[in-house]
């Protein structure tokens, strides 16, 4: 009989697999060591050649720092005295470079060097950029430890203007500085690695000065010609696959060098965005970026380098970070600007489910959470729940809001069919039959405020005179009595009773209300509307779409109304692309055809404003005029939501949301925060 | 044997050309079209500017292009059997073709037909075909002359074609202006304007918009004048053969062949190739700890319950394993979390990703150190992935113990075995030589088809533990309509499966001698 493979052979055979999987796992270990090995090698010999390359650049940056802490204590006096002028030239000059010529005269007597200034145009010096909050003088303040915040999406990558979404620019933000950002108190521009510009009156140039004490984290110092080479050679080489950012910017003309500190900007028109778009855009360094080819660039995931205060720690293109695992930045310990901060370094961990994110933060494995609506509301009365855990909610520049749209103009472009929201008084008479209060209370679990206008109520374009119309049917009845539609038959529903011909007399009070089939929230959208419109004597006929079915829509005009929200990334931004009729026609966002001579008077002058203030005023006047003809109903701004563990110290809600570089992490649980 | 495998390979082609145009018809016609993701991203940006990225996307990625040129030209790259010229490969890998032909400009034989060259732009554009201007700043330290004039001509072709593009939607701008004050009947439509409609119209030169329009005209053909001279110097760099040469060739110049390139997901702006080979492993290594404890648990456990018919085992095992598929994976899984995650409760496993935070400090097999044990990276690995394997396990036991089950009582009634039975062949023998092996066939159908299912990888398992494998890549480029991904996947699937379907014909034949294929 032949050889039967029998229990004898089996346990050999499994005995011998096992012992060869354990040589090939030890295999893999030694080499995992050597790879090791290798990195440290390799960091030491980093270290190595710097010392031995800067050893006595670094002596000569001491040198000179101590010659200028020797001037700067010979002319303290001086200094604190005119620190107040120098103070207030910034509130004005932030305004759109329409200081007075005394501040330029104060600027002078300060002592500070101005040769690279163009003459006759007041400089906006800059106050060093430091922490909002300052974290030592919180109780618990400790240096180091780590910070993990649960992010609810992937980021694709995070390589500075490749990264186009929210998640990926949330890090880059820590790793990558502009020339200014956004004050979190005052939502003002504020330098940080410009310690001074000038901007022309007529808004065609900017000359802006770069603190030379600013470096990558490198260790190599950020001149001038980075800044050139960021916006001439990277964002502009049509080989780089930024195109949002190049069609963002395509009003820079030009980007000079003046000298080792300072560029002009040369714009081809003169907008108010030149100002926030140029300034606000990051700073690359040209040594590290101009190593790689454009297409290693446009492929890549995690080349990430900069000068704020965190770095990613592997630069190595052969093995850079890239999506499903963890993102890690440490505190740049070589960081220039005032505020190191105090945690040793951030994770962001990706966790797309948003029960096993709860759960996962709740387990310790995150410290901080944006919580789903459900979770928020579920929580955060649960005592048990707030004793180790902050509960944060508030708005923010970046509140975004969302809004009903009715269509003002005939559907489907033109030529097409009038919808009964092309009046103004119909409009108004449906914000005013829709409880918006209830609407957040039933259906966003009480989370947010009613909205009021296009902005954010954080931001200074948002008017203060504004109040959301009261939720009061009767005055809406009058409204839609007034406006021909009224039930006279008494079948439940309006019909029209003019004889203008706009429509058929007898017409019945009908539409069709678009939304995203998103689960509950847009069926309790739905159902409140309905029943809302049915007490009304309005028929609403709910169309429940895919998402990606909305651009289509949106871009042929080809609804009555439907469900829609914006987001916001600045305190201000360009009201044209939403609401200037000339944005009807060609492809703009103003989908809902709404134009008003007033509204285009309002916005064709604010673009064109500099002046802060005098554009505010403009802005305003475009809230109000909005607010008048509804041709949105605006329902709710959303605000941030946080979970944070308790002992992380120092978390702050600000205007311009939060500052992981000002928390800490307390050894025992701060009080009080 | 060998003449069928050859025969049923080629007979491969055609099924995959049908079934990835199928997807690629579908993912055309779908509401938002090819691309929509990258249409609505646009956000909150000036709409001459969103415009302007959509056209520079569109032309990127050619979705501008008909839906049949878009299909075939991916059948072309995906094709291993390559015609025309060789592309080239750069040192980086990156894959270098010829440059992309340029759209003739709209109104060129109609409204702006005499158009001229303003005097010496003619030969300023003529001056750009001659060799690269030096420093551009696009060459690199040991590189040949050759190299560095098609990277300048690589630019300035990008540089005229964007340039082209900026003309022709400024060109587009001025015409809807001069369509709404001359009020031309559906002349715009969706807010860009229908070519057709004004060629067919003379221009109307007394329009208080003509001015725009005819400057805007003239932009557009002298911006192709100079796209197409910098497209000429650009194909004479690439002729030059900066870069090696891409594949072997079969007729020089005529056909060669070449590893297929699956192309640029543009959801994403990598490689699909680089997003596969991150999820795959992740996909395989999951299916490849699940498939063993499936089978290992339920051939035995349809053996055992064939053998003993009716006894308390089979029905309980069948009752158990029943129940446990009837239980949704959606709902298992968020309890697993809710409950064995949950420090609250039980907190034994981990709730989501691959990797605990410390994993990288870790050493890779599990060790016995002075702080205690340590699982190391390995045993932190299998840890994490205890709870979606469990998920992705236990709804597997049902249909392969009773599949066993059923194919082993059909032989256990042959005549076969009561021979066996009674020559006096032990009952072991008769279960595992003779009713085993014969009942293999169906088990062997089974057996193929779970390698493409392990390939998509399963969507809900992933998701629910934030699983960052091919489910998860599948199902955001369908809803992101992300051309490139979802053809790449189908066709890797579709592959798989028909070679899975070919291995399981050939096993047939080996398990079964009756089967022949000759």
């Amino acid at each position: 009989m032949q050889n039967r493979f029998g229990f004898k052979d089996f346990v050999l055979l499994t005995v011998v697999l096992a012992v060869g999987l354990l040589v090939f796992l030890s295999m893999i270990q030694s080499d995992r060591g050597w790879d090791r090995l290798g990195d440290l090698q390799s960091k030491l010999d980093e270290v190595e050649s710097r010392l031995a390359s800067s050893g006595s650049g670094d002596l000569d940056d001491l040198r000179r720092e101590l010659s200028e802490l020797k001037t700067a204590i010979a002319t303290r006096p001086i200094n604190i005295n005119l620190g107040g002028v120098a103070a207030g030239g910034i509130e004005v000059s932030s305004d759109g470079g329409q200081a007075g010529g005394s501040d330029s005269g104060a600027a002078t007597e300060t002592g500070r060097d101005e040769s690279w200034a163009r003459a006759g145009v007041p400089v906006d010096w800059q106050e060093p950029w430091q922490f909002a909050s300052e974290p030592s003088e919180v109780p618990g303040f400790r240096r180091g430890g780590e910070f993990t915040e649960v992010f609810g999406a992937q980021p694709a990558r995070i390589t500075p203007y490749l990264s186009t979404d929210v998640y990926g620019r949330r890090v880059i933000d820590r790793v990558v500085e502009s020339l200014a950002s956004y004050d979190p108190e005052t939502l003002r521009l504020r330098g940080i690695l410009a310690d001074a510009w000038q901007f022309d009156p007529d808004g065609r140039w900017l000359r802006v000065h770069i603190d030379p004490k600013a470096t990558f984290s490198d260790g190599v110092p950020v001149t001038s010609e980075d800044v050139r080479w960021t916006f001439m050679d990277f964002i502009k080489n049509p080989l780089i696959e930024a195109e949002r950012s190049r069609a963002t910017l395509d009003m820079i003309e030009d980007v000079k060098v003046i000298d080792e500190h300072s560029v002009e900007f040369v714009f081809n028109k003169s907008l108010f965005t030149n100002l926030d778009y140029s300034l606000g855009a990051y700073v690359l360094p040209k040594h590290f970026y101009s190593k790689f080819e454009p297409a290693q660039i446009n492929q890549s995931t995690g080349l990430l380098l900069g000068s704020g205060p965190f770095r990613v720690e592997n630069l190595d293109p052969d093995d850079q970070w890239s999506p499903g695992s963890d993102i890690v930045i440490s505190r740049n310990e070589r960081y220039w600007g005032e505020g190191s901060p105090p945690l040793a370094s951030l994770r962001f961990k990706v966790i797309t489910n948003s029960l096993a994110a709860l759960v996962a933060y709740r387990n310790g494995e995150g410290d901080m959470l944006t919580p789903s609506s459900p979770q928020y509301a579920e929580l955060r009365d649960d005592d048990a729940f707030a004793g180790d855990n902050a509960i944060y909610n508030w708005l923010n520049m970046r509140s975004g809001y969302s809004f009903i749209g009715w269509q003002c103009g005939p559907r489907g472009g033109p030529g097409g069919k009038l919808t009964p929201f092309h009046d103004e008084r119909v409009r108004r008479g449906m914000t005013m039959s829709l409880d918006r209060d209830r609407m957040i209370r039933d259906i966003w679990e009480g989370i947010g405020v009613v909205a009021t206008g296009p902005t954010s109520p954080t931001s200074p374009a948002s008017s203060a005179n504004v109040t959301p119309w009261p939720f009061d049917p009767e005055a809406a009845d009058a409204l839609f009595a007034e406006a021909g539609w009224v039930d006279a038959n008494d079948d439940g529903v309006r019909e029209y009773q003019l004889d203008d011909g706009v429509f058929p007399k007898g017409t019945d009070f009908e539409f069709e209300f678009t939304i995203t089939a998103s689960g509950e929230t847009s069926e309790r959208i739905v159902s409140y509307l309905k029943s809302q419109c049915l007490k009304n004597g309005i028929v609403c006929n709910p169309k429940l779409v895919d998402w990606s079915y909305y651009s289509e829509m949106l871009k042929s005009r080809n609804f009555d109304a439907m469900i829609m929200a914006w987001s916001a990334s600045a305190p201000e931004s360009d009201p044209r692309q939403i609401w200037h009729s000339s944005s009807i026609l060609d492809q703009g966002d103003n989908f809902i055809q709404w134009g008003n001579q007033d509204a285009d008077g309002f916005i064709d002058g604010g673009r064109n404003t500099l002046n802060f203030d005098e554009r505010m005023a403009m802005w305003h006047g475009l809230h109000e005029v909005i607010h008048q003809g509804q041709p949105y109903t605006f329902l709710r701004v959303s605000p941030w939501i946080r979970f944070v563990k308790r002992d992380i110290g120092n978390v702050v809600t600000h205007k311009t949301g939060l500052e992981p570089q000002e928390f800490f992490r307390a050894a025992v649980p701060a009080p009080g925060n | 044997m060998l003449g069928y495998i050859v025969r049923r390979l080629f007979l491969m082609i055609p099924t995959l050309i049908g079934i990835t145009f199928l997807v690629f018809m579908l993912l055309a016609m779908s509401p938002g079209g090819i691309g929509a993701s990258l249409r609505v991203s646009g956000g909150q940006m000036e709409s001459s500017k969103a415009a302007l990225v959509e056209a520079y996307l569109e032309d990127r990625y050619g979705l501008d292009d008909p839906v049949l040129m878009q299909y075939l030209r991916w059948l072309g790259r995906i094709s291993p059997i390559k015609t025309g010229e060789r592309d080239q490969v750069k040192p980086t890998g990156e894959l270098v073709r010829p440059p992309k032909a340029l759209k003739s400009p709209p109104l060129a034989d109609s409204w702006f037909r005499d158009f001229k060259l303003p005097e010496g732009r003619a030969a300023e554009i003529e001056a750009t075909k001659g060799p690269a201007a030096a420093g551009t700043g696009v060459g690199r330290e040991g590189e040949t002359a050759e190299v560095i004039e098609y990277k300048a001509a690589a630019k300035n072709y990008a540089k005229a074609r964007a340039d082209y593009l900026v003309s022709k939607k400024n060109l587009d701008k001025a015409l809807v202006r001069y369509a709404e004050k001359s009020g031309i009947e559906g002349a715009i439509k969706d807010g860009k304007p229908q070519m057709g409609v004004f060629a067919a119209l003379p221009p109307d030169t007394e329009a208080p918009n003509w001015n725009l329009v005819r400057d805007a005209g003239l932009a557009v053909l002298e911006a192709y004048e100079t796209a197409v001279a910098c497209r000429a110097r650009e194909i004479a760099a690439f002729r030059n053969g900066p870069y090696p040469k891409d594949g072997v060739p079969v007729l020089p110049g005529v056909l060669s062949l070449a590893m297929p390139d699956l192309g640029v997901a543009f959801s994403r702006g990598r490689p699909v190739k680089d997003l596969i080979l991150d999820a795959l492993p992740v996909t395989l290594l999951l299916n490849f700890v699940a498939l063993p404890f499936i089978y290992l648990i339920a051939i035995p456990a349809g053996m055992l319950a064939a053998r003993y018919r009716g006894s308390w085992f089979d029905m309980s095992s069948g009752a158990i394993f029943v129940a446990f598929w009837s239980i949704p994976t959606v709902w298992a899984g968020v309890l697993a979390i809710g409950y064995l995650a949950d420090n609250q409760y039980l907190g034994w496993f981990p709730v989501a990703g691959l990797h605990g935070n410390t994993a990288d400090e870790m050493g890779f097999l599990p060790s016995w150190g002075s702080d205690g044990f340590s699982m190391g990276w390995v045993g932190d690995v299998f840890w994490h992935i205890a709870l979606p394997v469990t998920c992705l396990v236990y709804t597997g036991f049902a249909v392969l113990a009773k599949q066993t089950r059923a194919a082993m009582l059909d032989n256990f009634n042959q005549d076969y075995v009561r021979t066996a039975k009674a020559k006096g062949v032990p009952g072991r023998d008769v279960l595992l030589r003779h009713v085993f092996r014969n009942s293999l066939l169906p088990l062997i159908t089974m057996f193929v088809t779970i390698f493409p299912a392990m390939l998509a990888g399963s969507v809900v398992v992933e998701k629910i533990f934030s699983i960052p494998g091919m489910g998860s890549l599948i199902l955001e480029a369908i809803n992101l309509r992300d051309r490139e991904l979802i053809l790449a996947n189908t066709f890797m699937i579709a592959v798989v499966n028909l070679l899975a379907l070919l291995l399981a014909d050939i096993l047939y034949a080996f398990a079964d001698p009756r089967i022949s294929y000759d």
